[in-house]
């Protein structure tokens, strides 16, 4: 700027005194161009211009950052106070209800319920109507869908072939051993595995109340939902702990901020129900039917049953970054904020193949385990495989799925998709979410080219094939009870299942950056139908421009070359 | 020989203003295109929007100038003197020849640098602007129901015009060089100023 101070244009008004130019030019054109209009309208755009660049520049600069303004770790953790909060107000104390003293008879949930119902009246045919009572949608048309229902899965593939007791253990009631369930019952409900606070509580076979249960001390303690009650079923999916989900396990009991800053003490200290809201005992989550919305934003958890989001919380812009927060419309929270997920040091499933199943030592099952405890061969299982920090598969999801029941043709593609997420780029309800998936191996009727539903427990000499071993007795007499036909001829074909990735939230600073997706290496290379920058490119176009400007550079290089040998002999020649 | 003011100070600044926020447009954009990392994507992404920015405002202002002070006139292309020029840059200038075309305050542009500078301002800026603005808007156009190839088309326009960029630029730089003394040029455009021989 000094420089150009030298040569101001004010020194070149006509008649003007003050610094007369060093050199003189054509005077004509010096008041044409640079005196009459040129001094004050050269000076104001720059002037102006100067101001705006800076604003520019401030402004850009205080949006720049990629940190949610909610962040500021606040020493309280406010779902912890409020918890205790809500316990010291409460009106009840159930250890002083006639009706709860007992004594109960060892194992006698039923008459736990009886007691419990006494006061809570309605509280038995709230829980009829429940996805946790009823394990299969309650309409009509979908009932098929559910556990209960016609649905295949990777693990332990049905309930239907006589596996009731096993299965039921899960369930929220007592003595669910057949098809012959009777769902009007209220007694047969079990109330406390949702309730108990003692942590003592525990179900055996069909769902029965382990006998060596303190049911009065149990029944005298009950109260809100904590993590433990959800995961005492919701850890275990597929059998045991960490096996099915992957972002749900027994590490979320007592986990650090880094593994999930929402369920942490450390963090924010939530439990289970306070996203997954509860209206008259239905829960609100996805299930087969109700998507986990995405586009329509509730105001706060638990405005709209089954409507519970991110964004209830957080807001829609979240970020300070006006470009992050645009990645809402076509990214899930979860695609960026749950970088990977089995992150609490269990192991989830990840291949689970029965066709290997079966193989004995010295006619007796074995068991065949890797460093960590972990189960990679058994007798009444297959091979598995086990994986921790596991990267998500991404696809589109509006928050539908398609199900596969027992009763469909298998499609011709291998492997089959016993479930896969809806939507696509073009879907506006669509998003990019994080998914488990899970491959393995099962039986089907090669004949009628449908999977089939084996019987697995029982009793020795039942068929069941974790005590008998024999598949075409376990999937013959698994068929009988269910109820289907089969051809009696089977072999193992590739499933695969895919569940959506929403716990195990990261801190902010683990999320995923921008390079994860936006470059050739990205975590998105299986997601098509758009164009994501740092991704994609046009071949056809990056030749074209690289070859632009390397004949720029040639062009150059020869002419300059040229320039210089001519100009040497030039001066060589005029010595 | 006189010393004639050919670049006036508006002019000198929006050009290095010019240059600069191009230089950092090109190296941002490169980056965020993925043909390096040095920045990383989320610095590059966010410094080359801000510079983009800079740009159309300083955009603005250049033809706010250009029309109050009539300098568009100096964009007029002209084929006077066109063969000319073409045969200075490709035989004359290795021979030392004189330069075919006199600069004045009021044709400060040979026919070539008029043709390469309209197409500049005509084409290239207007292609980059406006495909940046659709790449960067494309979010709410795809929300009122632009389909995705458009953001496609707008980005390899956006990046096939940052490789003309570039493929300008260097030739650009380079041509400064033919001047009477290779930094001749250059110096006229900091200063403004260029010696001339009189009419």
């Amino acid at each position: 700027m000094l420089q150009m101070d030298r040569y101001d244009t004010r020194a070149m008004r006509p008649g003007s005194s003050a610094h007369p130019p060093r050199a003189v030019g054509n005077r004509a054109l010096r008041s044409r161009w640079a005196g009459r209009r040129g001094t004050w309208l050269l000076n104001v755009p720059a002037r102006l211009l100067v101001l705006t660049g800076c604003v520019v520049m401030l402004s850009f600069r205080a949006g720049a950052g990629v940190v949610p303004s909610g962040t500021g770790a606040s020493p309280k953790h406010p779902y912890l106070e409020a918890h205790a909060r809500q316990a010291a107000l409460s009106t009840a104390d159930h250890s002083k209800f006639a009706a709860l003293k007992g004594p109960f008879a060892d194992g006698d949930g039923p008459a736990v319920t009886k007691a419990c119902l006494t006061c809570h009246p309605k509280a038995g045919d709230q829980v009829m109507g429940t996805k946790h009572w009823l394990w299969r949608v309650p309409e009509k048309k979908y009932e098929a869908y559910g556990k209960g229902g016609w649905l295949i899965n990777n693990f332990c593939i049905s309930i239907r072939g006589g596996n009731y007791p096993a299965c039921t253990k899960c369930h929220a009631g007592y003595g669910w051993k057949d098809s012959s369930f009777d769902f009007t019952k209220t007694e047969n409900e079990d109330c406390l595995v949702c309730h108990d606070t003692t942590g003592d509580y525990m179900k055996d076979a069909a769902g029965l109340a382990n006998p060596a249960v303190p049911l009065d001390e149990v029944a005298q303690h009950v109260g809100r939902p904590g993590i433990a009650n959800c995961g005492g079923c919701h850890f275990s999916g597929g059998g045991a702990d960490a096996t099915k989900h992957g972002d749900l396990d027994e590490s979320l009991l007592d986990c650090k901020k880094s593994e999930d800053v929402h369920l942490a003490k450390s963090g924010a200290g939530m439990d289970c129900v306070d996203c997954h809201t509860t209206e008259g005992h239905h829960i609100a989550g996805p299930d087969y039917l109700l998507p986990a919305n995405m586009q329509e934003t509730p105001q706060y958890p638990g405005q709209k049953l089954g409507h519970m989001s991110c964004v209830s919380c957080h807001g829609e812009a979240p970020h300070a970054s006006f470009v992050l927060n645009r990645h809402y419309r076509k990214v899930a929270c979860q695609t960026c904020h749950i970088p990977a997920f089995a992150r609490g040091g269990l192991a989830t499933n990840v291949w689970w193949d029965w066709s290997t199943a079966g193989r004995t030592k010295n006619g007796q099952a074995y068991e065949e385990k890797d460093k960590d405890g972990n189960v990679t061969y058994a007798t009444i299982h297959g091979s598995m495989v086990w994986k921790k920090n596991v990267l998500p598969t991404y696809e589109w999801f509006d928050g539908r799925m398609s199900f596969m029941l027992a009763t469909d043709k298998l499609p011709a593609q291998r492997p089959v998709w016993l479930n896969k997420p809806l939507g696509s780029y073009d879907d506006p309800s669509a998003k990019i979410w994080p998914f488990k998936v899970h491959e393995g191996k099962q039986p089907y009727d090669t004949q009628l080219d449908k999977l089939v539903v084996p019987h697995l427990y029982g009793d020795k000499g039942s068929g069941a094939f974790w005590v008998d071993h024999d598949w075409a007795t376990a999937i013959k007499t698994g068929m009988e009870i269910a109820g289907l036909p089969y051809s009696g001829h089977y072999g193992f074909v590739r499933t695969n299942m895919i569940w959506p990735i929403t716990h195990m939230v990261a801190p902010a600073k683990d999320a995923l950056t921008c390079m994860d997706c936006h470059s050739k290496k990205s975590r998105l290379s299986g997601v098509k139908g758009f164009y994501l920058p740092g991704r994609d490119r046009s071949s056809g176009i990056d030749f074209l421009g690289w070859a632009a400007v390397l004949i720029s550079c040639v062009a150059v290089v020869v002419h300059g070359s040229g320039r210089i040998f001519f100009n040497t002999r030039e001066k060589r020649d005029s010595k | 020989m006189t010393r004639v003011l050919l670049y006036l100070r508006f002019e000198r600044f929006w050009h290095w203003a010019q240059m600069l926020l191009i230089v950092g447009l090109l190296f941002t954009g490169f980056d965020v295109h993925g043909s390096y990392h040095i920045l990383g994507y989320a610095r590059a992404v966010d410094l080359h929007n801000a510079f983009a920015l800079a740009l159309i405002v300083l955009i603005v202002f250049a033809v706010f100038w250009h029309f109050t002070t009539g300098e568009w006139k100096q964009y007029i292309p002209t084929r006077k003197f066109l063969r000319e020029m073409a045969g200075f840059y490709l035989t004359g200038i290795f021979k030392g020849a004189p330069h075919p075309v006199k600069k004045s305050r009021t044709a400060k542009l040979n026919p070539l640098q008029r043709l390469a500078y309209l197409g500049f301002k005509l084409l290239i800026i207007p292609v980059q602007v406006t495909s940046g603005l659709v790449y960067f808007f494309y979010p709410n156009l795809n929300a009122h129901g632009w389909p995705p190839w458009t953001l496609r088309a707008a980005a390899d326009a956006h990046v096939l015009g940052g490789f003309f960029l570039l493929a300008f630029l260097i030739g650009h730089v380079y041509l400064t060089t033919t001047g009477s003394t290779p930094l001749t040029n250059l110096k006229a455009m900091i200063f403004g100023w260029e010696l001339m021989e009189e009419e």
